[in-house]
């Protein structure tokens, strides 16, 4: 019973909206969250909860195959660091509000210290360990080499390295080329681009939240819900056909899921109006662009203008930095969007121009 | 405390960093000598080892054997005679001792002779280029002298050299044969114990290379083996057979022998694997063997991963049977290999591959089980809807239906159709209904709907037949046993004679039963008397039975009936029914309503003409029966060449997961009971699975299985494949016609098949004469006239050769198919081979009546019953030189034949030696010259 209840909730239909509140939850009581109390029960709820998923056989099928060991690992270091990284911040947010500065501003936290051997010494430490624990991991999981590459009998489910499950995942929502070439550069430029916008001086050399609220909840929105759920999702929930499958499902090569995903402009002519699609290009796709250019174009000028925050933003950053912000920002913001208007009304492109291989 | 030991300006302390250090570095040794051993660890060299110890273990056990064959006495008696011999020789020991010196002395020279010799040769060579040259370029004469004066000097040295040195090494010769005449006695004692011990010297030579020993640990020490290990990877490059990397074809490796080292050297066939001789040594992998393992490989017959030496499961091993998969399990941790597209062939599977090479021939002598697989195919006409390259010649299994109404009733004909086996249990004939799929009545009604227009479309295109014979009544007892004795039983099983019947295992005829309630009468004897009077291009043969005979053969026939079935009475002709499956196909490209319209404009006899002929089309019946409207249609089933390559994702195994998802096990449950995959799948009546049931037993369907898996689409290059020579092409394609016409059910040929034969294994000879190097033995226009014209040769056999309808194009292929399989020209000329030498005849007639032949071969001598065939038509039927092979050793041609043999196992000791000498040779000569001349005159 409840294995089927995880297996619904984990659908990324429900999955998306929760891992998203949860998120909400997480950095709305930060200090809970980061609370020694909270870690320590969490883990200790933790264990017999994994200790359980491990003892279904169709979980312990996926998660024990050499591949996924990795993804084990990831999930204990991100929670691990994202609890350390609130529990700092809320501590020296605790002692700026009481005016006391951050614990990293001590005088005996400035004392200056020789890097040789301090830190190279032990950076020489991490690298032997590093060392040792990748040569016993190889040696204990073997590299999965398989046979020749056979063009004729792709495996199923065809996966990249666990790393770009979260592109992969992209590729169910976005045309290949936005969500292979696009987006993977855009965030390749925000991520170069942040020194550049983020100019806020606040929070350097010491752990807080309250001092850099917005750059952190933008960028570990991105990290945490766009880029390791969904990686998550990718090892643990698609399986054969890159067709969802709960945590406790069998991978069936048979399952089959009932989707049939409509354009906008077929919703618009088609659905609305009741009239056949326009032969013109860009008036069959109107509607799809005409948002589009509003999204892009409009929003970030209305933010600028109707909201506080957004006055606040204009005002510290200047228009260029502000502008290219907002549009990393929205651009990122496409990918939850695309795949709730995909949920919820089985939409496939807002654009869909295929004569010229552009589909939004 | 760490705090005091703080230095300034450090964060930590340097004792405790070193100490991390320490153990880090020690980890980090740790795991780095762990990446050697793992590298080094290999479960083959553990194989290797205990390879190694097996051989060592055989060769004392040779040894002891060896040690055990040596006559000890007469060894001990020789060295008493070395003893001896030695004693002698050292009362030579100063001639010895002068001999050996003055031996020292001549080598010297030799020595010194051959280099001064060598560096003579190099300055003629020089002075002859410098000399050539000069003349070449016509230099002054004087240079050209010059050179040719000092050429010649050289040239005269050289030859003086060349001279001394040959007096040298015969001085040196001599000396040695000095030498050895004073050791004679200790030579000659020591080369006849050498002749004693040699084999015992061999064995303990080869013993030594099997000691582990500290070089053997040194060479193969971790590291250091990759210099000159003796436990190392083993392979075989095939370069004949490719594997398919999918982008290119490369040449095979197998390293099978890294583990199964033995598997070529005989003497180990009790060991167990991987240690274990190849169980078919003279036929594979022995380098004498048609096919050597340097040539083929492993992997070319046994499918697998041939370069994987990971370990067991890499090699994608595959269990022949549960037990040896438990077996597995256990000791290998076996599992199913992944992604392997062709897994290692199940033991039971490995003739499979036969097919691979040996391509355009009926059957692959040894092949055993490949050729009962092929044998099924043929039996159940897969092959009819089911395309397969090489089969295009096979006829249609089932008999034509050209003339159907003149042989059997309609409403027969449509309970025959519905359920085959309810009239005859052994009917080849497979089920199309009242299968698991379309049993439910909904399915059923529209089946009997089918059927009915399947009938009454067969019988519209009928053609009227008349018998030409009249049934007049017979004894029926007289007909069951001339069905015993004449050769029915070759094709066809028959009820009453099941006896017989299941020892043949025909399968070319249908097994007769309940013919009493089939055919008609008249058309029975009809058909008995002349089978092509009905059918033109049947296979059955006439036995030129008489009108009685033919009577009562057809009264007993006719005697077999099937109450139950006669009783049917087939579903009335239903036309909503009708409508209904009409139509799925009008539908099929149109609109139901529109569909409906064009139906209901139809008469009723053009809507069951239209849906019988769809039906037909639809079930593949044509496949099998000759009817009209049918013809060049290909098969209704997907083609089969490929089979053994199609990978397991195409198969569809709906919901039995019992059925291990492997190509083998879907082929194997899927002849069983085709149906199957339709089970708990909710289908529509157009779409349900067509596959009949043939009924087929486990056993047979792994059969088929097998000869299916051998079907493999892989890419053998042409100097891999067993290429027919234009003389082989021939001989099968004659075998083809002879398996076609099912000569082959009666006559053994070359050692295949010659079911009936099983009928008569008390005594063989009361059988069909089974057919060895026919082609040798017969002149090819006998056996051309023969066929044609068919008279007995063994008047003592009651099994007759039968008069079958060839065309002169099958009669021609027949007879050079065994005239080129004994590589033999047309005919042998017997007037030209009887040329008699002085006296030859008269002691050749003596001969002939001193081995009495005319007691068995009786015709034209005496009034005794023949026991063997007429001399007087030998020379016509054959050729002389078989005649002589015949008369040397009978059994070696024919094993059990009653012809004696009068020569010896050997043929070289006439038990008449008072003729000719005794010489069997020229007694032979002239028995045949002799029976040659007899049908001459």
């Amino acid at each position: 019973m409840l294995k089927e209840l995880i297996n619904k909730l984990a659908d990324p239909i429900l999955s998306f909206p929760i891992a998203t509140f949860l998120f909400y939850l997480m950095v709305r009581y930060y200090k809970t969250f980061g609370s020694k109390k909270f870690g320590m029960w969490s883990v200790i709820i933790a264990i017999p909860v994994v200790a359980w998923f491990f003892a279904d056989p169709n979980f312990f099928l996926i998660i024990k195959t050499p591949d996924n060991v990795p993804i084990g690992i990831l999930l204990i270091l991100v929670s691990f660091f994202t609890w350390f990284s609130f529990h700092k911040a809320a501590i020296n947010d605790e002692r700026i509000e009481q005016g006391l500065g951050p614990i990293e501003a001590l005088p005996e936290n400035r004392e200056k210290v020789w890097s040789w051997p301090n830190l190279v010494y032990t950076e020489l430490f991490a690298i032997i360990a590093c060392t040792a624990f990748l040569v016993v991991w190889a040696i204990i999981f073997k590299a999965p080499l398989e046979e020749p590459a056979n063009p004729t009998w792709a495996p199923n489910p065809a996966k990249a390295p666990w790393y770009f499950l979260g592109l992969q995942e992209m590729l169910v929502y976005f045309d290949p080329w936005m969500a292979g070439v696009v987006l993977p550069g855009l965030v390749v430029a925000g991520l170069i681009a942040i020194p550049y916008i983020d100019t806020n001086p606040k929070g350097n050399g010491y752990y807080c939240f309250q001092d850099r609220k917005w750059a952190i909840i933008s960028f570990l929105y991105g990290w945490l819900v766009l880029w390791v759920y969904l990686i998550i999702v990718g090892v643990f929930f698609r399986g054969p056909n890159w067709t969802f499958y709960g945590p406790f499902e069998y991978w069936s090569m048979y399952k089959v899921i009932a989707e049939y995903n409509i354009n906008l402009s077929e919703f618009l002519w088609i659905k609305w109006l009741g009239v056949a699609m326009p032969k013109n290009l860009i008036l069959r796709e109107s509607l799809g662009i005409i948002l589009t250019l509003a999204y892009i174009g409009i929003i970030p000028t209305w933010v600028r203008k109707a909201t506080a925050i957004g006055r606040k933003f204009y005002q510290d950053m200047g228009s260029i930095r502000y502008y290219i912000f907002m549009f990393l920002f929205i651009t990122m913001m496409s990918l939850p969007i695309k795949m709730v208007l995909r949920w919820l009304f089985g939409l496939k492109y807002i654009v869909a121009l295929p004569e010229w291989e552009l589909n939004l | 405390m760490s705090e005091n030991n703080k230095e300034p300006g450090m964060a930590y302390s340097m004792p405790k960093l070193h100490k991390i250090m320490a153990i880090l570095s020690f980890i980090f040794l740790v795991t780095t000598l762990w990446v050697f051993l793992d590298d080094y660890i290999r479960p083959w060299k553990g194989y290797q080892v205990e390879a190694l110890k097996i051989k060592r273990r055989h060769l004392d056990e040779q040894i002891k054997a060896a040690a055990k064959e040596i006559d000890a006495p007469k060894l001990a008696e020789l060295n008493k005679k070395l003893k001896k011999a030695e004693e002698i020789v050292a009362g030579r020991k100063d001639d010895i001792a002068k001999a050996e010196k003055e031996r020292k002395a001549v080598i010297a020279k030799i020595k010194d002779q051959t280099i001064t010799n060598g560096i003579l040769n190099g300055k003629v060579g020089a002075i002859n280029f410098i000399y050539e040259t000069s003349q070449a370029n016509h230099e002054p004469k004087k240079a050209t002298e010059k050179a040719f004066k000092e050429l010649t000097i050289l040239k005269n040295a050289f030859i003086k050299g060349k001279d001394d040195l040959k007096a040298f090494q015969a001085e040196d010769k001599t000396i040695v044969t000095k030498i050895d005449g004073y050791k004679k006695e200790i030579t000659d004692t020591e080369k006849e114990i050498k002749e004693i011990t040699n084999k015992l010297t061999l064995l303990e030579l080869a013993r030594k290379t099997t000691t582990i020993d500290p070089v053997f640990a040194l060479r193969n020490l971790p590291f250091i083996d990759f210099m000159d290990p003796t436990i190392k990877i083993h392979q075989i490059v095939v370069n004949n057979v490719t594997d398919d990397r999918y982008f290119r074809q490369v040449p095979k490796v197998d390293r099978c022998i890294t583990c199964h080292t033995l598997i070529d050297q005989p003497g180990y066939e009790k060991e167990a694997n991987p240690h274990k001789t190849h169980p078919r040594l003279n036929e594979m992998v022995a380098i004498e063997s048609p096919h050597p393992m340097k040539q083929v490989g492993c992997t070319s017959c046994h499918g697998g991963e041939g370069h994987r030496v990971h370990d067991f499961n890499s090699a994608a091993h595959m269990p022949d049977n549960d037990k040896q998969m438990k077996e597995w399990i256990t000791k290998y941790n076996w599992h199913e290999p992944h992604k392997v597209p062709q897994p290692m062939l199940a033991k039971s599977q490995s003739e499979a591959s036969c097919l691979k090479c040996h391509q355009g021939v009926e059957l692959i002598p040894g092949a055993t089980a490949l050729n009962e697989g092929r044998m099924a195919i043929e039996k159940y006409g897969c092959n009819g809807c089911h395309k397969i390259d090489g089969w295009e010649h096979k006829r249609k299994t089932g008999p034509s239906l050209l003339k159907i109404a003149g042989k059997v009733d309609k409403e027969w004909f449509k309970s025959w159709v519905w359920e085959p086996k309810a009239f005859n249990k052994h009917t080849k004939m497979p089920a199309f209904f009242m299968q698991g799929n379309n049993s439910k009545p909904e399915f059923a009604k529209l089946n009997m709907a089918e059927v009915n227009a399947i009938a009454e479309y067969v019988w519209d295109k009928s053609k009227p037949y008349e018998p030409n014979e009249k049934y007049t009544g017979g004894n029926a007892e007289k007909g069951k046993e001339l069905i015993s004795q004449v050769g029915c039983l070759g094709c066809h099983g028959v009820d009453g004679l099941e006896d017989n019947s299941k020892k043949v295992k025909a399968y070319a005829g249908p097994w007769l039963s309940g013919l009493g309630s089939k055919v008609k009468p008249d058309w029975l004897v009809s058909w008995l008397k002349k089978p092509w009077h009905y059918q033109e291009d049947t296979i059955m043969p006439s036995m030129r039975l008489s009108d009685q005979e033919a009577n009562d053969i057809a009264s007993y026939l006719l005697g077999l009936k099937n109450k139950q079935f006669d009783e049917l009475k087939f579903a009335k002709f239903n036309s909503a029914n009708q409508d209904r499956v009409l139509l799925d196909y009008y539908a099929a490209f149109d609109t139901e309503a529109s569909a409906i319209a064009k139906i209901a404009k139809m008469g009723e006899r053009e809507k069951t003409l239209e849906l019988g002929k769809r039906s037909i089309g639809k079930y593949g019946c044509y496949s099998c029966h000759n009817l009209e409207g049918f013809d060049g249609l290909s098969g209704i089933g997907p083609e089969l060449t490929k089979e053994g390559s199609k990978p397991v994702t195409q198969f569809g195994f709906g919901i039995h997961h019992e059925v291990p998802h492997r190509r083998d096990a879907w082929i194997t449950a899927h002849l069983q009971r085709p149906s199957m995959w339709d089970d708990g799948i909710d289908k529509a009546f157009k779409d349900l699975n067509k596959m009949p049931n043939f009924y087929m037993s486990e056993a047979e369907a792994k059969k088929i299985t097998v000869a299916l898996l051998g079907q493999v689409s892989d890419v053998i290059p042409l100097t891999g494949v067993k290429r027919l020579t234009a003389n082989e092409t021939i001989y099968h394609d004659g075998m083809k016609v002879a398996s076609k016409y099912g000569c082959v059910a009666c006559h053994q040929i070359d050692g295949l098949r010659g079911n009936i034969l099983n009928m008569y294994l008390d005594d063989i000879n009361e059988g069909p004469p089974r057919l060895v190097n026919q082609g040798h033995r017969v002149q090819t226009n006998w056996l051309y006239h023969f066929l044609g014209n068919v008279e007995p040769i063994r008047p003592w056999l009651k099994v007759r050769m039968p008069s079958f309808n060839l065309t002169t194009e099958d009669k021609n292929r027949l007879i050079a198919g065994f005239q080129q399989g004994s590589k033999q020209p047309t005919m042998e000329e017997p007037a030209e081979f009887v040329k008699w030498l002085p006296g030859e005849k008269e002691e050749a007639v003596k001969l002939f009546a001193a081995y009495n032949c005319v007691s068995c071969h009786a015709q034209g001598f005496t009034k005794d019953a023949p026991l063997a065939p007429n001399l007087y038509k030998a020379s016509a039927r054959l050729r002389p030189s078989w005649i002589k092979l015949w008369l040397k050793n009978p059994q070696a041609i024919l094993p059990g034949t009653s012809m004696p043999s009068f020569f010896g196992d050997n043929g070289k000791e006439p038990i008449e030696p008072g003729y000719f000498g005794g010489d069997a040779e020229k007694q032979i000569d002239a028995l045949t010259k002799y029976v040659v001349e007899l049908g001459l005159k």
